[in-house]
């Protein structure tokens, strides 16, 4: 019987060449937005533990956001930083959702105003140099900025000192390092406002209205933000997957469709139906298998169509293929009734 | 080795189509001896395919009995029914019915991969009986790389695979050549040896020559057997139901015929009426098909009944084939 199975597929191939190549696209889209999601993580993953921080003090209404924008005064850094457990204390001005003029493009950039040399101050450049001084930022490369060029925030011009890569946050926002009093000065009107204090070492406690946190904790509090655009991702993956399903199921049903005398024959000779069923069931199989296999191939290709990093997780690779024939099954029960409904006798007559 | 005989015993089969009850075969019985070449003969839609699927256990008739061997065919369910069908019988349909993925070799392989041979043991066996049906040239081609004839070879050969003793036919020559014709009908009257029953199915009576035994299932009644004959009907009188063998041409000397058709459900649906001096029941004889509707007395009635060629002699010009009453009378 398997003979008869896969000899059907060569004999179609351009049938199952087409359910291949469709399924195989949207299996990729799924993997793409399974790669979206990843993105958000790995980013906020990148731009947190890019700090350095052994621990995160945050007012406590921040509920471990980094992106809460919420201000206590600089005074805390030292407070905290006297505390037993801590080597080293420094404050971080986290603005996000800022508006860039970079050359001629408008840009949504994060800020992070950083303390020069201390904690969250960028010194992995992919090009120019470190933060020296105000008026100079360290941009991401997703900001489109060039070394050396002047961008404008609000009303104030920044020169472009440096590029570092994969600092994003919030979907692929790039961020913007400067000057901790630039930041003061464009958010606060240069007051001594800050939105954390980073440490190395664990302070024993922390001043009132701020609370501590783990770079873990802020990781997942910062992307518990983004929930909504999870979920709607999510919820577009599993569409994808529904679609391949529907895409195989189409082929299969006309695929048995075209069989159904064939089907008759194979029962007068002594087929049962499980088995022609299972011949079917094989078929969409290895159709789901081929376009995974496909979806990762094109995946590789297709990544950079999105602005959003996209960061496809193993564990994606890893379930593709028994999404395929999870998929592959389902589909194969549409054309069930074909095959298992089948009238031997229909083999006779012309 | 086992002797392949067979009978049937008073097999009926009905089914229900577009709301009439159909019954291509009614108390139909014979029986057939070891390594006869057995023809059913008959026109189309007389029941010929039926009692093919009867014989290879792909239909469970309504009532009656197949007995092949020592099996009761009619008795078989679930996987008795397909072991039959693996081991018992092999069919050659009408329209060859090739898998057309598989090339020739492969298609004869089908049946014994079916019944667990293994695959180098069926390859072989494949490839011999192409051989012994000239094919072995052909063997890697597909179905749509063979000629008709080639075609009807290989599913011979398939029928002949598991090497049953009873093999069936439907129309083998119906879609050959003449040249075509002569080979295949060659090959099936040589298969018809001790060990072996070949039941063929055809609407030409020229294979009826080579026959060891011919089963009519729609019997032409000869015209010195249709006497003219006048018939009396009381009122209310059934002078024949749909399904029966039709007979007579029928004229209406004088009272009134209702003709009228019963659906599945039992209920009568009324047709026409004919009145005297009109004729009904034409078309059944002319086609050798069966009554398509019944007729009855409406009152007392009496009717002269006789053969299509008697009715032509006495009325010239009538029937000439558009119908005297509604369709099916």
């Amino acid at each position: 019987m398997w003979g008869v199975t896969f000899a059907d597929m060569v004999y179609r191939y351009r049938q199952f060449l087409i359910a291949v190549v469709g399924a195989g696209l949207v299996l990729s889209m799924g993997l793409l937005l399974a790669g979206l999601a990843g993105g958000f993580a790995a980013e906020t993953q990148q731009t947190v533990g890019g700090v350095g921080a052994d621990r995160w003090v945050l007012a406590d209404n921040a509920h471990g956001r980094i992106t809460g924008v919420s201000f206590f005064t600089q005074a805390a850094v030292a407070a905290v930083g006297a505390q037993p457990g801590v080597t080293r204390a420094d404050p971080l001005f986290v603005l996000p959702q800022q508006v860039a003029q970079v050359g001629d493009s408008t840009v949504n950039v994060n800020l992070f105003g950083v303390r020069l040399g201390g904690l969250g101050d960028p010194t992995a450049v992919s090009a120019g140099r470190t933060l020296s001084g105000p008026g100079q930022v360290v941009a991401d490369n997703r900001s489109g900025a060039s070394v050396g060029q002047q961008v404008r925030i609000g009303s104030t011009h920044f020169t472009v000192v440096g590029l570092i890569a994969d600092r994003t946050i919030l979907g692929g926002g790039p961020i913007f390092y400067m000057d901790l009093s630039d930041a003061q000065r464009l958010a606060v009107g240069g007051r001594a406002l800050v939105t954390a204090v980073v440490t190395t070492g664990v302070p024993a406690r922390v001043p009132g209205g701020l609370a501590l946190f783990t770079s873990q904790q802020v990781e997942q509090a910062t992307l518990a933000s983004l929930g909504a655009a999870d979920s709607s991702i999510n919820n577009s993956k599993a569409l994808m997957w529904l679609i391949a399903a529907i895409i195989v199921a189409a082929l299969l049903y006309v695929s048995a469709l075209q069989r159904v005398r064939d089907f008759a024959v194979l029962k007068a000779l002594g087929s049962s139906s499980s088995l022609l069923f299972l011949s079917l069931a094989i078929q969409a199989v290895v159709i789901t298998l081929l376009a995974a296999g496909l979806a990762v191939i094109l995946a590789q290709f297709m990544g950079g169509i999105f602005a959003q990093p996209v960061a496809i997780p193993s564990s994606a690779y890893a379930t593709l293929p028994v999404v395929a024939v999870v998929v592959g099954l389902l589909s194969s029960l549409v054309a069930l009734r074909r095959a298992t409904g089948a009238d031997p006798a229909a083999a006779f007559g012309g | 080795m086992s002797v392949a005989e067979l009978s049937v015993d008073n097999l009926t089969v009905e089914f229900a189509s577009a709301g009439y009850t159909i019954r291509p075969l009614d108390g139909l019985s014979f029986s057939a001896d070891d390594g006869q070449l057995v023809v059913l003969l008959g026109p189309s839609g007389c029941g010929k395919t039926t009692l093919l699927s009867c014989l290879a256990g792909l239909l469970t008739p309504t009532s009656g009995a197949v007995r092949f061997d020592d099996i009761d065919v009619t008795g078989l369910r679930g996987p008795a029914r397909a072991d039959y069908r693996r081991h018992t019988v092999g069919v050659v349909f009408q329209a060859f019915n090739l898998i057309p993925s598989l090339s020739a070799r492969a298609n004869v392989m089908v049946p014994l991969r079916l019944a667990g041979v293994k695959r180098s043991v069926a390859h072989q066996r494949a490839t011999e009986l192409l051989a012994s049906v000239g094919l072995d040239e052909r063997s890697h081609h597909r179905p749509d790389h063979l000629s008709g004839g080639q075609q009807q070879r290989v599913a011979i050969a398939r029928a002949l695979v598991h090497d049953p003793p009873l093999i069936l036919a439907d129309e083998p020559t119906a879609h050959l050549d003449y040249i075509q014709v002569e080979g295949i009908l060659r090959l099936i009257r040589s298969l018809a040896a001790p060990g072996r029953l070949v039941v063929v199915a055809t609407h030409d009576e020229r294979i009826t020559q080579l026959a060891d035994r011919v089963v009519e299932l729609r019997p032409h009644l000869s015209a010195d057997q249709l006497v003219p004959q006048e018939v009396v009907l009381e009122a209310g009188r059934v002078l024949f139901n749909q399904g029966d063998p039709s007979d007579f041409v029928y004229l209406v000397e004088s009272g009134q015929i209702e003709i009228f058709r019963v659906d599945e459900q039992g209920q009568e649906e009324h047709l026409t009426l004919i009145n005297p001096g009109r004729y009904f029941g034409e078309l059944g004889p002319i086609l050798n098909l069966p009554r398509t509707a019944s007729a009855r007395a409406v009152g007392p009635t009496v009717l002269t009944g006789c053969s299509v060629q008697q009715f032509r002699t006495r009325h010239p010009g009538q029937p000439t084939g558009a119908p005297e009453v509604p369709a099916g009378a």
